[in-house]
């Protein structure tokens, strides 16, 4: 802590002088002039949290009561568009492929980043090249490895059934077949995030102390009870972050579903956001497409106050 | 015989991992013969410039120049201001702090899908649609989650530093700037990275406030070679070679600070 110290030192003192002048003076207006500067050093930052954060959502839950095709006069329309979506089959299919998407996805993704991390979180040869081969998925622009992955899927041409015809099993037509192509969108992300998942992981697991497996060693543990009874426990907190925030993308999916499957084929891949983009910007449905990113609102909420509860409840070590 | 087995299932790994980006390097120098002719995942021979020639004709460079307008702009933004407030709620005290960050932290729980749509609204009551302002101005002036980074940092800092500094009658930008932010160069440097990250990567915003080619960005530009049935592979793979590129390039020079950056965000 003693750097830090000695780096404030040249800034202090060409205004040393003003020492004996300044002190008296800021002792009853110091308050106040810190307020001033306060503000004004918040200020760009709360107008875009108020203009782009808060008022938005605010609309939101006005635009959900109007009937409004941008075109003509927006029209009151009280609790219409909730009405229309409790019957809106198309809406519910939708909510249904998100929630299965994000079966597909968190589960795998979760188990095979604990696993790679458990693999590299030891003294192997080349782990910095794996680990930064592992999360070089993460940086990769969705839109463009979602094209890349589309061509990939390809029944005819694709590399994966071309790989497949070469030990002899004809590979499914996947994107174009309603069985697998929401199975295969769901592989691409997680072929996106599992290395980034990992390396929370990895720090997880790097903030376990030795003297825990030592002493659960002495006590006769096997490798697999050290695991659920040192490593998992102890993992928890790593383990309400990725679930929270890797739950929460997954529900967003968007920018894949738009690469490689536009939705299709009829409405198999068509998650949520998919669904509200095209209400509002292809259908210019805007009160509608309103209601229903409130109802992702709401859903994304509940999942995650769940896992605030589910991982709650658990123990927790602090290890401090 | 244990240890082989481990570095054949992570070498699988690894190359799962980055398989997809070889392809795309392939097939950008593939002939339309050679992609007809050869497996996906064999080179092309001889490799040709072609098709990078081609995608450069169009409309591509100057998407390119959007984006990269767009992110330096975006990621400036983001530091400056994410800066200043976060400064503000980590060091100064002042009227309304703890009001003010609880509602900074609930607006991080609202996910994008949710404000696209007023967003747009917004934008279009102000005319801003299909201009760089719109394109801007609403990830502009920092996200929550930034300022949180940064106020997590902040408060990190051991508490006296700025004592003797106010003491001698330096004022909070002084301090900030003097003595504060040669302190923050590591989170600022995970900041920038994280931003310049998103924002190379946004797609659904640029898609929905833009449609001319003057504020056209490069993911749109790939979006639209895919349309119709007969797609051009060599030419998206060539677009997609020039858009992957830079963030490859920030991943080797950068790696090590992001893979710790990654763990610092999170974990905080």
């Amino acid at each position: 802590m003693s750097r830090p110290a000695t780096r404030t030192a040249p800034p202090v003192r060409p205004v040393a002088g003003a020492r004996a002048e300044k002190v008296p003076a800021t002792v009853k207006g110091g308050r106040r002039r810190g307020d001033w500067y306060a503000h004004l050093f918040i200020a760009p930052s709360l107008f875009g949290v108020v203009a782009f954060l808060l008022l938005p959502v605010l609309i939101v839950f006005g635009l959900s009561l109007f009937d409004w095709e941008l075109l003509s006069e927006p029209r009151f329309v009280g609790l219409d568009n909730y009405a229309r979506l409790a019957a809106d089959g198309q809406v519910w299919h939708s909510l249904w492929v998100t929630v299965l998407f994000v079966l597909l996805c968190i589960p795998l993704q979760t188990v095979l980043a604990l696993v790679l991390a458990l693999l590299l979180n030891r003294r192997i040869r080349g782990v910095r090249i794996y680990r930064a081969l592992f999360v070089v998925p993460w940086m990769a622009t969705p839109i463009v490895m979602g094209l890349v992955w589309h061509w990939i899927f390809d029944p005819r041409d694709g590399a994966l059934n071309r790989a497949l015809d070469l030990v002899g099993v004809t590979g499914p037509a996947w994107l174009s077949d309603p069985t697998w192509a929401l199975p295969a969108v769901a592989l691409v992300n997680v072929w996106q995030h599992t290395g980034y998942t990992m390396l929370f992981f990895l720090a997880g697991l790097q903030g376990i102390p030795q003297e825990m497996y030592d002493a659960a060693a002495t006590d006769g543990a096997t490798p697999v009870q050290r695991f659920f009874h040192v490593t998992l426990p102890l993992l928890n907190p790593t383990m309400f972050f990725v679930s929270v925030t890797s739950l929460i993308g997954a529900f967003q999916v968007f920018d894949t579903i738009f690469a490689m499957t536009d939705g299709g084929p009829g409405h198999s891949t068509e998650a949520f956001n998919f669904t509200i983009y095209q209400t509002a910007f292809k259908e210019f449905d805007f009160g509608y497409a309103a209601t229903l990113s409130l109802l992702l609102f709401v859903i994304i909420l509940l999942v995650t106050l769940a896992q605030v509860r589910f991982f709650g409840k658990r123990t927790t070590y602090d290890l401090s | 015989m244990k240890r082989t087995l481990l570095h054949a299932v992570l070498l699988a790994g690894a190359f799962v991992s980055v398989f997809p980006y070889l392809l795309v390097v392939l097939t950008a120098f593939k002939s339309q013969g050679q992609l007809n002719s050869t497996e996906p995942w064999l080179p092309g021979v001889p490799p040709t410039g072609a098709n990078l020639a081609r995608i450069l004709e169009g409309d591509f460079p100057r998407a390119l120049l959007n984006t990269v307008l767009m992110t330096a702009v975006l990621t400036a933004g983001q530091l400056v201001f994410t800066t200043f407030a976060a400064y503000a709620f980590a060091r100064l005290r002042f009227r309304g702090r703890e009001p003010l960050f609880w509602l900074y932290l609930a607006t991080m729980m609202v996910p994008g899908a949710v404000t696209v749509i007023p967003l747009f609204l917004i934008m279009r009551e102000l005319g801003l649609v299909n201009t760089w302002w719109g394109l801007l101005v609403p990830f502009l002036f920092g996200t929550p989650y930034g300022i949180f980074l940064m106020r997590q940092f902040f408060r990190g800092l051991p508490a006296g530093l700025e004592e003797a500094a106010r003491i001698d009658g330096a004022g909070p930008l002084t301090i900030l700037l003097k003595i504060m932010l040669p302190l923050c160069r590591p989170a600022l440097g995970t900041l920038a990275i994280i931003t310049v990250i998103s924002s190379w990567n946004s797609f659904l915003w640029p898609l929905i406030i833009t449609s001319g080619e003057d504020t056209k960005v490069i993911t749109v530009a790939m979006a639209t070679l895919k349309g119709g049935v007969g797609v051009d592979y060599n030419l998206l793979m060539a677009g997609g070679l020039i858009a992957l590129v830079p963030m490859v390039a920030i991943f080797i020079f950068f790696q090590r600070h992001i893979v710790r950056s990654v763990v610092l965000t999170g974990l905080k």
